[in-house]
């Protein structure tokens, strides 16, 4: 470590404009190399980044005219009022809340079960994993309009296997009551990979001797499951939960593509909201309002997660 | 990191028909869960050789009447090679920087000392926080001003930095001994061919992992495209895949057509480096 102070020069006392001192810096490789990356990143950060996310508050207070922005009038809490006040604000949000709920039932049962599975059998599990996680690295537009043809209620393949097994069709995206189900079904089937590849690592990290030790003790199946596998898996778990809570409250794609929000309202989720008053509506200072909600929500959701299921016990 | 780890040692008071069957039950569950997986590609891939009245009728998974009229005529009517371009180009373009830009960063946070170090680390960190949204009219104002709308440099250039692959970098760059790089300070090697030559070489695991992640990220990145590019001969891929919809709809035949030409490349990559996907993702798990 010594060396290290030697060679990056900050640690050493003294005055501050010891211009020996200050010259022998920029002189050196390591200063030269730390502003040519340095400096691209900090402007990068600021028109990209910090700026944006300052100017969405200023946006947020004013009837943003797009032909004239400097004159656009600061009109405070008006946007606020104009987002609570559009019907599709509570329905769009009370929607994303559903999806959410569906995607949490659907997929931590299905990817426990299978990274478990997969972190019990001996052979060929690094194929079952690869085939499994197909659906991760394949664009989810081309996915959106590959199960808009499975699941059409008349000529889908999905109804069509349901017929040959003597069930009656069913109508999918096409109807209010199961739109949203299904496509969550979708998300599920896409994404599951990705989660059963962080699980199935999680769990063959966790060391022999603790399982050993839990046969010993005479511990089922079941019992290890739940008293050794999902505590020791506490951090992988909280990975997963909030990665799957920020990623649902920001849904788009499959919506949009799959059924635009409909039928009706069913699948209208509050990312297609903010969208649709940006730039279907051209509505900037309600849309970035929306956004603001929508990152206060998620700040303090993914914080009391966190919180919740962190363990309070190490080892 | 993670290679095949070896399966849980059988419990001794299980004798070996239990094992066998045991092990025979999770191959059948983990079987049907594959198929579950591939089979709607397979079936996909089917159906774009189908001319539309048999896909829309048969029953059957193999088409009768195998035709290739589907692409010629989808290849002809909408810009496909265009949009394969635009997309290679920017996908391309956002990896390769984002790995340079990380890496260098990763570096930097690591390695180096200096003041505020610790707050600028933090300070990019925290724009993880924010959601896409947040920044989504912001920023395309920003586009507007810089020029850039409708044109492919204002997809690629909001994906240079990633704060996530600074993070991933700086996490597996910190156990790299000081020791290498001092030796080389000592014998005079700048600190460009110090980052090119040691630090790299020594990184590529990370580095293979966030590619892939940079990659497929933006080959599929389809809300911020869908709001910056408008005209076809600057479209994405997903872009016009989504765009079929009501250029040809409900044609199922096209549908298809075009959906394979966009995840057969991608699933055969995948095919022969699937050990690096699955690392890379158990990888950015674990350190993320």
């Amino acid at each position: 470590m010594t060396t290290t102070a030697r060679f990056s020069g900050g640690s050493r006392r003294g005055p501050v404009w010891d211009w020996a001192r200050i010259r022998r810096v920029l002189r050196k490789s390591q200063f030269h190399f730390g502003v040519a990356v340095i400096v691209p990143t900090l402007i990068w950060y600021f028109v990209f980044m910090f700026h944006p996310i300052f100017q969405a508050f200023r946006i947020a207070m004013v009837d943003y005219k797009i032909l004239d922005p400097q004159n656009s009038p600061f009109i405070g809490l008006g946007n606020y009022q104009k987002l609570l006040l559009n019907p599709l604000f509570l329905v769009s949000i009370k929607n994303t809340f559903t999806w959410t709920l569906y995607i949490f039932l659907f997929m931590l049962p299905i990817s426990m079960l299978i990274a478990t599975t997969l972190s019990n059998v001996r052979r060929l599990r690094n194929l079952y994993q690869a085939v499994i996680f197909i659906p991760v690295v394949v664009s989810l537009v081309a996915v959106s309009l590959l199960f808009r043809m499975v699941m059409d209620p008349e000529v889908g393949q999905l109804n069509r296997m349901l017929d040959f097994l003597g069930i009656p069709p069913f109508k999918w995206m096409s109807s209010t009551r199961s739109a949203l189900a299904a496509i969550s079904g979708i998300a599920v089937w896409k994404s599951m990979g990705f989660y059963i590849v962080l699980l199935t690592a999680g769990m063959l990290n966790i060391s022999e001797e603790v399982i050993d030790a839990s046969r010993v003790d005479g511990a089922n199946e079941w019992q290890r499951f739940w008293r050794v596998t999902i505590p020791l898996l506490s951090h992988t778990i909280i990975l997963v939960v909030v990665l799957l809570t920020v990623g649902s409250l920001q849904e788009f794609t499959l919506p949009y593509v799959m059924t635009e929000g409909g039928p009706g309202t069913a699948t209208y989720l509050y990312n297609l909201l903010i969208y649709e008053e940006a730039f279907t509506h051209i509505r900037f200072g309600t849309a970035t309002v929306a956004a603001l909600f929508q990152f206060v929500f998620i700040l303090i959701a993914s914080l009391i997660q966190i919180r919740v299921l962190r363990p309070n016990w190490s080892y | 990191m993670t290679g095949p780890a070896p399966a849980l040692k059988p419990a001794p008071h299980i004798t070996a028909p239990w094992r066998n069957l045991r092990q025979g039950i999770l191959h059948v569950f983990l079987g049907f869960m594959a198929l579950v997986a591939l089979f709607p590609f397979v079936w996909m891939v089917f159906a774009s050789f189908k001319p539309f009245k048999e896909l829309v009728q048969s029953k059957a998974l193999l088409p009768i009447n195998w035709t290739t009229e589907n692409y010629t005529e989808i290849l002809t009517r909408v810009n496909f090679e265009v949009a394969v371009a635009n997309s290679i180009y920017s996908a391309v373009t956002v990896t390769v920087i984002t790995l340079l830009t990380s890496s260098a960063l990763g570096f930097i946070f690591a390695k180096y000392r200096f003041w505020g170090k610790e707050y600028l680390f933090i300070l990019l960190l925290s724009t993880m926080m924010v959601p896409f949204a947040v920044v989504l009219v912001p920023l395309y104002i920003t586009i507007g001003d810089l020029n850039l709308v409708n044109k492919l440099w204002g997809f690629i250039i909001t994906g240079l930095w990633s704060t996530f692959g600074v993070f991933l970098m700086r996490q597996f760059m910190e156990v790299i001994p000081y020791e290498y790089l001092d030796a080389a300070r000592i014998d005079g090697a700048s600190e460009w061919r110090i980052f090119f030559t040691i630090i790299i070489p020594l990184s590529t695991s990370p580095m293979a992992a966030l590619g892939i992640f940079a990659f497929l990220a933006n080959w599929d990145s389809f809300l911020w495209p869908l709001v910056v590019l408008n005209t076809p001969d600057k479209q994405t891929l997903p872009l016009l895949l989504a765009g079929l919809r009501s250029i040809y709809w409900a044609r199922y035949d096209m549908w298809s057509a075009g959906s394979v030409m966009t995840t057969v490349p991608i699933i055969l990559v995948y095919a022969f480096a699937s050990k690096y996907f699955i690392r890379g993702m158990a990888l950015t798990g674990i350190k993320g």
